[in-house]
C-alpha cells in the first residue's frame, strides 16, 4: 500500500478510536456503570437513597464487546446479504446494538433497585426514561466508531481477523481502557466531591454519594457534564494512542518488507513504553513534590 | 485423533507455554478493583480479567497483523508484546494523569514502605482511610511486564493454532473481505476462549487485586500457574482436535 | 456480596434439579430438533439455547452468592472460554452424537477447573466443583444452541463455514455469556429473587435468538431468518413485561416521579 494512504487511513483510524474512547466513558458516567457504580449501590444501604441510574451492565469491557459484535453482525449480514453500502450497513448496526445495550441498561437499574427494598430506594420512572436515550445515543456513537476503526482495518489494512471478532476485541479494550482511566475522575472526585480535595475517598465515608446537584436532585446528565471535561477526553485520547501507536510502529517500519524492518517496528514500541515509564515517574517525583506527604515522618522526629 | 495429537505435540506444547504466560502475567497487572476506582486502593481502577484481556487481546490483534506478512516466530512473539505493552502503558499513563491532575493524589503503595525501584517513602503519602492510590514507578513497571508476558502467551497460542491447522492442509489466505478465513476465525476464537480460562484462574487466585510483584499476595503465583497448566493441557487437547478435523472437511 | 439467595431454592424457588434437568434436556432437545428439521424450524435451536442461558445464570447465581473475590462477570468469561473450546471439539469428533460430546467435554473441562479451583487454588467455595460442570455445560449448550440458529444444523464443516469464519462465534460468545452472568450482576442485592433472575435470563436469551436469527438470514434465507426473528421478539415481550412485573411486585416502589424519601420514612 501507499505509505500516503496507510497513513490517512491510520489518522482516521485514530480519530474513529479517540471519539470512541470518550463517549464509551461518558456513556458510563450517565449511566453509572463498572467500578464506581459499587458506591451508587451501597448509598441506600448507607441510608442514603438517590437518583442515580445504577446500570450494573457487566463490567465495561463485556458490554462494549456485546455491543460491538452485534454491530458488527448486523453491519455484516446487511452488506453480505443485501448488498447494503458499509457505511449505511455501519450505522444501521450500530443503532441495533444501541437498542440491545438500552435493553441491558433498563433491566439492570430495575433489577438491581428492585433488589433493593429493605433499603426503600424507590425506583423513578421519570429517571430511566430520561436517562435511557442519553445512553443508548453514547453507546450508538462508541460502536460507530468502533466499527469504523474494525472495518478499516479489515478491509483497507488487510487485517486477517474478521470484522465481528476484531469488533470484539476493540471492545474489550475499549472498556477496559474506559473502566481503568476515565471511571476513576467519576468515582474518585465526581461522586465524592463533598470531601475535600486531594486524597483518595476515605473507607469511612463510603457510600456517602454525592446526592444533590447544583440546584435539585443529582442525576447522571450531572455526572456526565462533569466528566466530559476531564475523564472522558482522556479516555479518548488513551484509546485513540492505544490504537494509533499499536499500528503506527508497524506503518513507520513496515514488517512486509524484510525482517529487518519489523525488528526496528519492534523496537520503536518498545522506545514508546519506555517513554511513557519516563513520563508516569515524571509526574509521580512532580506529584510527591507539589502535594507534600499527608503524615509527619514519626521515625525522623524521633531521631531529631 | 491420536495420531493428530502426537503430530502437533510441539504445538501442544507452546499453547501450554502460553496459557501458562498468560497465568503468570496476570499476576504482574496492578489491579486495584473496584476501591482504585474511588482512589481507595493502588493500582488500575477495574478488574483483573478485564485488563488483562484488554492488553493481551490488543496483542493478538497486532501478532495476528504481523502474522499475515511474515512467519518469523520471535517477530511474531515480540509484536504481540509490544501491542500489549503499548496498550496497558497507555492506560496506565492516562490512569496516572486521572489520579493526580483529577482526583489531586500522590502516586503510593500501601503494601510497602519503599518503592523498590525509585526508593521513595511510600507510607507518608497514603492518604487517610485509604490502601494506597494511584501507580507509584514500581506498579507501573509491573503492569508493563504483565502485558509483555500476556501479549506473548496470546500470541504463541494464536501462532501454534495457525500451525495446527497448516499441517492438517489449510491455508491463511489473507482475505479483504468481511466473511474472513475459517482457519484464522477459528484459531483467534480459540486463542480467545483459551486466554479467558487462564485470565480468570489467577484473578480468583490473588482475590482480584493485587499491587504488582512487590505485593506479598505476588508470591502466591505457582498455584495459579499450576492449575493453568493442567487445565490449558486439556484446552491444547481439545483445540488440536478440533483443528485437525477441519483438514477432513 | 454475600446476599443474593445463597443455597438455590432455599428461598421457596425452583429447586436446582429441576432448572437442570430443563436445561440439560430442553438444551439438547432444542438442538437435536433445530438440526434434524428443515431450516425453517432452526429456532428450536434457540429454544435450546433459552433453557440452557436459564439453567447457566442460576449456577452463576447459586455460586456467585458466595463472593467469588472478583466480580460476577468473570465466572460468565470463564464458562463461555470453556465453553467454545468444548463445543467446537465435540462437533468436530462426535458427528450426530456432537452436542452430547461437547457436553461431556465441557463436564471435565469444568470439573476440572473447579476441582483446581478449590484444592490448588483455595478458594473453599463448597459447590464450586459442581457449578463449574454446570456452568461450563451450559455454555456449552448456549453457543451450539446459537449455532444451529445461524448454520440450521451442528455438522462442524457448516458450522465452521457459517458461524467461525467470519466471526459470527464472537458475537456468541459475548451474548450467551451475557445471557448467562448478567441476570444475576442486574438482580444483586439482599432481596433478590430467583424468579425475576430467571427471567431476565429468559428476556436476554430471546435477544440473542434475535440477534443471531437475523444473522441467520445470510445462510438460511429470509423467510427462515424472520421466523427466527418474530419468535424472539415474542419472547422477549413476554420476558420483558413478565419482569417487569416481577420487578413492581418486589420494589420498595415504583414511582413516576418524586424527591427522595425523608430521613423520616427511612426509618
Amino acid at each position: 500500500m501507499e505509505p500516503l494512504i496507510g497513513m490517512g487511513v491510520l489518522a482516521l483510524i485514530g480519530v474513529a478510536a479517540t471519539i470512541a474512547g470518550a463517549s464509551e466513558d461518558l456513556e458510563s458516567d450517565v449511566g453509572s456503570q463498572s467500578n464506581p457504580n459499587s458506591q451508587v449501590q451501597l448509598a441506600p444501604q448507607m441510608m442514603f437513597p438517590h437518583r442515580i441510574y445504577n446500570k450494573a451492565v457487566s463490567g465495561e469491557p463485556p458490554s462494549n464487546a456485546l455491543m460491538c459484535s452485534v454491530g458488527a453482525a448486523v453491519a455484516t449480514v446487511l452488506i453480505s446479504e443485501f448488498t447494503l453500502s458499509p457505511l449505511f450497513a455501519l450505522v444501521i448496526g450500530s443503532l441495533v446494538a444501541a437498542c440491545v445495550h438500552g435493553t441491558f441498561a433498563v433491566t439492570s437499574v430495575l433489577g438491581r433497585s428492585a433488589s433493593q427494598k429493605r433499603f426503600k430506594q424507590p425506583i423513578y420512572l421519570d429517571m430511566i426514561r430520561s436517562h435511557t436515550p442519553v445512553i443508548m445515543g453514547y453507546s450508538f456513537i462508541t460502536t460507530f466508531c468502533i466499527l469504523i476503526v474494525s472495518y478499516m482495518m479489515t478491509v483497507v489494512l488487510g487485517h486477517p481477523f474478521p470484522l465481528t471478532m476484531l469488533a470484539f476485541i476493540w471492545g474489550i479494550t475499549v472498556g477496559a481502557i474506559g473502566s481503568s482511566t476515565g471511571d476513576v475522575h467519576y468515582g474518585a472526585e465526581r461522586e465524592f466531591q463533598q470531601f475535600e480535595f486531594g486524597s483518595g475517598l476515605n473507607a469511612s465515608n463510603s457510600g456517602n454519594i454525592v446526592r444533590y446537584g447544583e440546584s435539585g436532585i443529582r442525576n447522571g446528565y450531572d455526572n456526565s457534564w462533569f466528566c466530559a471535561k476531564f475523564g472522558g477526553p482522556v479516555t479518548g485520547i488513551a484509546f485513540g494512542m492505544t490504537v494509533f501507536l499499536g499500528s503506527w510502529v508497524t506503518t513507520i517500519f513496515d514488517p512486509a518488507k524484510g525482517l529487518t524492518q519489523g525488528w526496528f517496528s519492534v523496537i520503536a514500541g518498545v522506545a514508546i513504553v519506555l517513554i511513557l515509564i519516563i513520563w508516569n515517574w515524571k509526574i509521580e517525583v512532580e506529584a510527591r513534590k507539589a502535594f507534600g506527604p499527608y503524615k509527619e515522618d514519626k521515625t525522623e522526629e524521633a531521631s531529631a | 485423533m491420536i495420531d493428530a495429537l502426537m503430530a502437533n505435540i510441539i504445538w501442544m506444547a507452546f499453547i501450554v507455554i502460553g496459557g501458562v504466560l498468560i497465568s503468570w502475567s496476570v499476576h504482574f497487572v496492578p489491579v486495584g478493583g473496584a476501591p482504585a476506582a474511588m482512589a481507595q486502593a493502588t493500582g488500575i481502577g477495574t478488574g483483573t480479567v478485564q485488563l488483562a484481556a484488554g492488553a493481551g487481546l490488543t496483542g493478538l490483534v497486532s501478532a495476528g497483523f504481523m502474522m499475515n506478512v511474515t512467519k518469523d516466530l520471535p517477530l511474531i512473539l515480540a509484536s504481540g508484546a509490544v501491542g500489549a505493552m503499548i496498550m496497558i502503558a497507555v492506560t496506565m499513563i492516562v490512569g496516572t494523569w486521572v489520579y493526580v491532575y483529577g482526583v489531586g493524589c500522590v502516586p503510593s503503595s500501601a503494601k510497602v514502605k519503599v518503592d523498590p525501584i525509585t526508593k521513595y517513602r511510600q507510607d507518608l503519602y497514603v492518604s487517610q482511610g485509604t490502601e494506597g492510590h494511584g501507580l507509584p514507578t514500581v506498579s507501573f513497571v509491573s503492569g508493563v511486564i504483565g502485558g509483555c508476558l500476556g501479549g506473548i502467551g496470546g500470541a504463541l497460542i494464536y501462532y501454534s493454532l495457525i500451525e495446527v491447522g497448516i499441517t492438517a492442509g489449510l491455508s491463511v489466505g489473507a482475505s479483504t473481505s468481511v466473511t474472513g478465513n475459517e482457519l484464522v476465525g477459528i484459531a483467534a476464537m480459540f486463542a480467545i476462549g483459551i486466554f479467558f480460562v487462564n485470565a480468570v484462574i489467577p484473578s480468583y487466585n490473588i482475590g482480584g487485586t493485587i499491587e504488582g510483584f512487590h505485593d506479598p499476595k505476588w508470591k502466591k503465583w505457582p498455584k495459579a500457574v499450576i492449575s493453568s497448566f493442567i487445565a490449558t493441557i486439556f484446552c491444547a487437547i481439545v483445540a488440536v482436535i478440533a483443528i485437525s478435523q477441519l483438514g477432513g472437511i | 456480596m454475600s446476599a443474593g439467595g445463597a443455597g438455590g431454592g432455599a428461598k421457596g424457588g425452583y429447586p436446582q434439579q429441576t432448572i437442570m434437568a430443563i436445561g440439560a434436556v430442553g438444551g439438547l432437545a432444542g438442538i437435536y430438533l433445530g438440526h434434524f428439521m428443515p431450516p425453517a424450524f432452526s429456532f428450536f435451536g434457540g429454544l435450546g439455547a433459552i433453557c440452557a442461558i436459564v439453567w447457566g445464570a442460576d449456577a452463576v447465581r447459586r455460586v456467585a452468592s458466595y463472593g467469588l473475590g472478583t466480580g460476577v462477570p468473570s465466572i460468565g468469561m470463564i464458562a463461555l472460554g470453556m465453553g467454545i473450546v468444548a463445543a467446537l471439539f465435540g462437533l468436530s469428533v462426535g458427528g450426530i452424537a456432537g452436542p452430547i460430546v461437547s457436553f461431556i467435554a465441557a463436564a471435565v473441562i469444568g470439573a476440572i477447573i473447579g476441582v483446581l479451583a478449590n484444592k490448588v487454588i483455595g478458594m473453599g467455595i463448597p459447590i464450586m466443583e459442581q457449578a463449574m460442570v454446570e456452568i461450563a455445560g451450559a455454555g456449552t449448550l448456549a453457543i451450539i444452541g446459537l449455532s444451529v440458529v445461524i448454520a440450521g444444523e451442528f455438522t462442524y464443516g457448516p458450522v465452521i463455514e457459517n458461524v467461525v469464519a467470519n466471526g459470527y462465534i464472537a458475537l456468541i460468545f459475548i451474548i450467551g455469556g451475557m445471557g448467562i452472568l448478567h441476570p444475576f450482576n442486574a438482580n444483586l442485592g439482599p432481596d433478590e429473587k430467583q424468579d425475576r433472575t430467571l427471567m431476565l435470563a429468559v428476556e436476554k436469551a430471546a435477544i440473542a435468538v434475535v440477534i443471531a436469527g437475523f444473522a441467520s438470514s445470510l445462510h438460511e434465507g429470509l423467510m427462515a431468518a424472520g421466523l427466527n426473528i418474530f419468535i424472539g421478539l415474542i419472547i422477549w415481550a413476554f420476558a420483558f413485561m413478565k419482569y417487569y412485573g416481577l420487578v413492581k411486585r418486589d420494589a420498595h416502589a415504583v414511582v413516576g416521579t418524586g424527591l427522595l424519601p425523608s430521613a423520616e420514612e427511612l426509618q
